[in-house]
């Protein structure tokens, strides 16, 4: 899947001052299943899954989601934080294999 | 389903709100590191999974403060949203300090942990999970004073079929 | 003035020839057959092994059984129906209820709750197709005319969805006798069902899976957001699909897949854009789109958006198009396969459509669904194509699939399309 990693967040475009609003992102990667094999024994390896997703407005944490792999390929994820002023929502993703994804969207004040 | 084309992001040119953050990949870790994977540890009953995380902690009925948006039932189990809202306040002196979603019938029954902040304004979270079939999906919340509180409600997993 | 004759000549010449293709059965058995672009596990192959065995060519994680005995959707698969069969239960054998009951609910084989609600907590799914039988034991009927029911129901019904089990070899005389036995026991009254849900006739219908043109919602949107960049990357030949379509593909392709399928002329045949995008982007840019590729589905649902909004306007009306139509319509009624089904048995309100197959609620094709194709399909983590969706359809009606490209699924797929006509395109769908 070429398309590992890509992103996509989407914010409010007319927040104030004061607001709770609540963003929505999404990341394409395989999320890897556990497979078992004929036997029904766990296949042993480092299954490639996203453990970490971390949200943060104007540098500081809003959201810290700690995943397993229960939950879905190309995970989707909502949380929310108090406007204050326009400003930087960045969401970084680390995967079990090293990759590292982050993603900005401005949140922009009405 | 659909939406008319002037309010939704249409190709090349996005919607009001809609941003496109292009994602970075850092060169991956080679893969083959030694050991069992991480999921091992995961995969454990959900009572062994609720004391590993909560100790012998009691854990109140949180039905009138949480609401757990969940579909009663999911076409299949592979992408079931769950949406968790709590109505408390989010203030440093008091906050929701984490949201747990748990799926019962689960080989990993502890789903994912969400932790927030008093900047969180709200304590809302939603995520995609997988259900391995019918089973109660359960909301833990730990308040910042320790306090836990729990919702839950069944989710029927629609298996099989002609249409895959 | 001389010059201008042997000029008008042939453009004459060149009309004559181009009204002539129009007329020209486009698409049927007597036109040249279409040789297939689709990538390997798309082309419907099947392989002989040196054993003589046979196994069929699919896509990864699909089932690799040929069902070469049964008829196909190939035009020129003459092959008729399964004859209708007449049966009698074997002697000797006596029916096991507990038997019949596994078989019934046994996915291996219907399972026969596929489309028939019976009682128990553990038949989950069961559909609402077929008649519910929790009560079936109460008519009374006599075991030889039940067994026949299960044999070869056209004896009765001669219209019926349900398929000839036994005449199709699908149960065993002894398993059919079992179910016959099962079928006895079930008597009323019976009990309110404390879960709404378990009996189909009152579940609750799918809400489906949100907003489908929302990127942090539906991963096919991110997929053809990012195919823009092939559009302005040159192919082997240099050129790239934005030296030709200037202005980026949202304005240069807007309401350009409002019109497909559609009969393309130079190639004398009903296409879809993915078929088109098989032929053309080779032809221009030397950078091949196979048929069933992800770039090829990916450039199209990124070429459909471009016309999101905008009423699906395909050709109906000249003579190619409605013979192609009509071809389309006698393949959607065409019963083909193991289990001798049609897609009017699931998808029209007089048979199956707008109930439950199981736990999967049956769409009405006359509601229109071809728009919002391609599509994500959140229970595969893939875009399918209507291709793939019909390809997809013969592994439970226990047939052989046909290349994703071929004239039969355009056709099919273009009298389809004429339920669309006026609705605005919305693609991609994401559906279960």
């Amino acid at each position: 899947m070429s398309d590992i990693g890509k992103i996509r967040i989407r914010v409010p475009s007319n927040a104030k001052a004061g607001d709770v609003v609540r963003v929505r992102c999404l990341v394409i990667h395989p999320m890897e299943r556990v497979e078992r094999d004929a036997q029904g024994k766990i296949v042993d390896r480092n299954y490639n899954y996203i453990t970490r997703v971390t949200a943060t407005y104007l540098g500081k944490p809003v959201a810290v989601f700690d995943l397993t792999q229960s939950v879905s390929e190309n995970p989707a994820f909502s949380f929310a934080l108090k406007a204050t002023t326009p400003g930087p929502v960045k969401v970084t993703f680390v995967d079990t294999h090293g990759g590292k994804y982050e993603g900005t969207a401005e949140l922009a004040f009405a | 389903m659909a939406e008319a084309l002037t309010r939704r992001s249409a190709l090349g040119r996005l919607g009001a709100g809609v941003a496109v953050a292009v994602g970075a990949l850092r060169n991956p870790a080679p893969a083959g590191a030694q050991g069992s994977s991480p999921a091992f540890g995961l995969q454990e009953s959900v009572q062994d999974g609720l004391k590993r995380v909560f100790g012998g902690r009691p854990i109140k009925d949180g039905a009138a403060m949480i609401k757990l948006d969940i579909p009663p039932i999911a076409e299949n189990g592979a992408v079931v949203p769950v949406n968790v809202e709590v109505t408390a306040p989010m203030t440093p002196a008091s906050y929701v300090k984490s949201i747990w979603i748990v799926a019962d019938k689960n080989r990993i029954p502890m789903v994912v942990k969400a932790t927030l902040t008093p900047e969180s304004g709200q304590a809302f979270v939603g995520v995609n999970i997988r259900l391995g079939e019918t089973t109660d999906v359960r909301a833990v919340v730990e308040q910042s004073d320790g306090t836990l509180l729990m919702a839950k409600r069944e989710v029927k997993v629609t298996v099989g079929g002609c249409g895959g | 003035m001389s010059s201008l004759v042997p000029l008008r000549c042939a453009v004459l010449a060149l009309l004559v020839a181009a009204a002539a293709l129009a007329a020209r059965d486009v698409g049927s058995a007597a036109s040249p057959a279409w040789v297939s672009r689709a990538i390997p596990e798309a082309r419907g192959e099947v392989k002989v092994g040196p054993d003589g065995k046979r196994t069929a060519a699919r896509y990864k994680g699909w089932p690799t059984r040929d069902f070469s005995a049964f008829r196909t959707y190939a035009y020129d698969d003459a092959r008729p129906e399964p004859a209708v069969q007449r049966a009698s239960a074997p002697s000797g054998v006596v029916g096991d209820p507990t038997k019949g009951r596994a078989l019934f609910l046994n996915r291996q084989k219907g399972p026969c709750t596929g489309c028939h609600l019976v009682p128990g907590a553990d038949v989950w799914p069961a559909g609402s197709v077929g008649p519910d039988l929790s009560t079936f034991g109460d008519r009374n009927l006599p075991d030889a005319l039940v067994y026949q029911q299960l044999w070869d129901p056209r004896v009765t019904y001669p219209s019926t969805v349900m398929p000839p089990w036994g005449a199709q070899g699908l149960f065993t005389p002894e398993e059919i006798v079992h179910l016959v036995a099962y079928l006895k026991t079930l008597h009323g009254p019976v009990p309110p069902d404390p879960d709404a849900d378990r009996n189909p006739f009152t579940r609750r219908r799918p809400t489906g899976f949100g907003d489908n043109l929302d990127p942090t919602n539906n991963p096919a949107v991110v997929r053809a957001e990012e195919a823009q960049t092939l559009w302005k990357t040159p192919g082997p030949n240099g050129k790239s699909c934005a030296d030709c379509h200037a202005g980026g593909p949202q304005q240069a392709m807007r309401g350009v897949a409002t019109r497909y399928p559609r009969v393309v002329a130079e190639h004398g045949r009903v296409m879809s854009l993915e078929d088109f995008l098989s032929v053309h982007a080779e032809a221009t840019t030397g950078r091949g789109l196979p048929s069933e590729s992800d770039a090829n589905i990916d450039v199209t649902v990124m070429i459909k958006m471009a016309s999101n909004g905008l009423p699906v306007a395909i050709d109906t009306t000249s003579e190619a198009a409605r013979a192609a139509i009509a071809r389309g319509k006698t393949s959607f009624f065409r019963r083909v396969g193991e289990r001798n089904h049609a897609c009017a048995d699931c998808h029209t309100p007089e048979r199956g459509a707008s109930k439950f197959l199981g736990g999967r609620f049956l769409g009405d094709v006359a509601t229109g669904l071809t728009r919002h194709f391609p599509t994500w399909r959140t229970n595969q983590n893939e875009v399918w194509d209507m291709r793939k969706r019909m390809q997809w359809c013969m592994t439970p009606l226990g047939g052989n699939m046909l290349a994703a490209d071929s004239v039969e699924y355009a056709e099919l797929e273009l009298f389809l399309t004429t339920f669309d006509v006026g609705k605005p395109m919305s693609v991609p769908g994401i559906r279960h």
